[in-house]
């Protein structure tokens, strides 16, 4: 699935995550580090993602 | 994962509180949380003006609709840093949040000032972050009370109020932590100072911000070394991974606990205020830290 990673704006090709959590695995971020967006609605972790899905990862960072 | 209080999809799953909720009932649990802060330290009232600092990044925000929506007396004030490539976006973000919701906004220009981030930055030698702090708490103070504001609100998180903590602890700076808290009282020259937000987590404030479809900024100052505290912020997110709910007692625990013990050192060893002789703002020096930072852009 294609995942766009903000606020870096960059693009990530993963396919073998099932789940929200296993997303967040292969890009290195647990799950209170970003907020998980498909279709303009959040995911908890739990929730499953299949290969055909476009997703937002939109990591939490505060501004300085 | 199903909403804990009415069993639709959940949105937003929130471990420390053992639940999860969808879309409206976080805006409910939000509120709570929020309200709770404000009841039980006694933050402010209906009858109060209060003043919140706007920067455009998530929590300022999410901190002023939520008290919009609760129905308190409150206006923005965003200070536009003239800091290329970034005080314009953060400044429109805060724009169009205040015309989209109905929110009265005032902004202060740096460059107006004689004090433009980038040239201050140019002209000292310590780290530019210290002095845009201490010129931001300058004229957030100042604009409060030159305008009838009785309280100014910021939107520091739980996550920002353990690592400020955590830091002091690890220095155990007696007056940091005297002067730590959600509730900071007003006196001689300086307006009280709260924050609303320390119950809830950046986590939260992000889903809320997203989920009360506020556009906010996520693009980092660019003279930012990172988010402030980040290695003790990192450190506390694996305690609070561990155990979750320990930030907050934690935090709580300070509050309710320690914090007494060194406010009264503060106050035996505390320096006293005086006006600044230019500009009326409370010193202990000769004249303020901003009217130095002043005469030193005029050289
Ligand atoms: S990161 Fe530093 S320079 Fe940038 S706005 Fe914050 S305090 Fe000012
Ligand atoms: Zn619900
Ligand atoms: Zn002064």
């Amino acid at each position: 699935m294609q995942i766009l990673i903000e606020p870096e704006n960059q693009w990530a090709t993963i396919d073998k995550a099932t789940t929200v959590l296993n997303l967040l695995k292969e890009l290195e971020l647990r799950p209170n580090q970003a907020l998980v967006i498909r279709d303009g609605e959040l995911l908890t972790p739990d929730r499953k993602v299949g290969p055909q899905e476009n997703i937002t990862v939109r990591k939490i960072a505060s501004r300085g | 994962m199903k909403c804990t209080r009415c069993k639709k999809t959940a949105a937003v799953a929130l471990p420390r509180h053992n639940a999860g909720f969808c879309p409206e009932c976080y805006g409910v649990f939000f509120s709570r949380q929020v309200e709770k802060a404000i009841k039980e330290r006694e933050l402010f009232s209906k009858e109060d003006k209060i003043l919140i600092a706007l920067s455009g990044g998530k929590d300022s925000l999410a901190l002023a609709r939520e008290l919009q929506l609760l129905g308190y007396n409150i206006a923005g004030l965003h200070i536009d840093l003239a800091i290329p490539g970034s005080s314009v976006k953060a400044r429109g973000h805060v724009e169009r949040f205040c015309s989209d919701f109905g929110v009265d906004l005032h902004v202060l220009e740096m460059e107006n000032e004689g004090m433009p981030i980038p040239e201050v930055r140019k002209k000292f030698n310590r780290p530019v972050c210290s002095v845009c702090g201490r010129i931001k708490r300058y004229y957030f103070n100042r604009f409060a009370m030159d305008n009838g504001f009785n309280v100014l609100a910021t939107g520091h998180n739980l996550d920002d109020e353990a690592a400020r903590l955590f830091s002091n602890v690890m220095r155990w700076d007696a007056a940091y932590l005297g002067a730590q808290g959600p509730d900071l009282p007003g006196d001689q020259g300086f307006v009280r100072k709260v924050k609303p937000l320390y119950r809830v987590s950046e986590f939260e404030t992000a889903n809320y911000s997203f989920l009360a479809k506020i556009d906010y900024c996520y693009a980092p100052c660019p003279y930012s070394k990172g988010a402030s505290f980040t290695f003790y912020k990192s450190l506390l997110d694996e305690l609070e991974n561990e155990q979750p709910g320990r930030k907050l007692s934690f935090y709580e625990g300070f509050l309710n606990r320690g914090r007494q013990a060194f406010a009264r050192i503060d106050q035996e060893d505390g320096e006293k205020l005086c006006p600044c002789p230019r500009c009326g703002y409370p010193t202990t020096g000769e004249i303020c830290g901003v009217c130095r930072i002043r005469e030193i852009m005029h050289h």
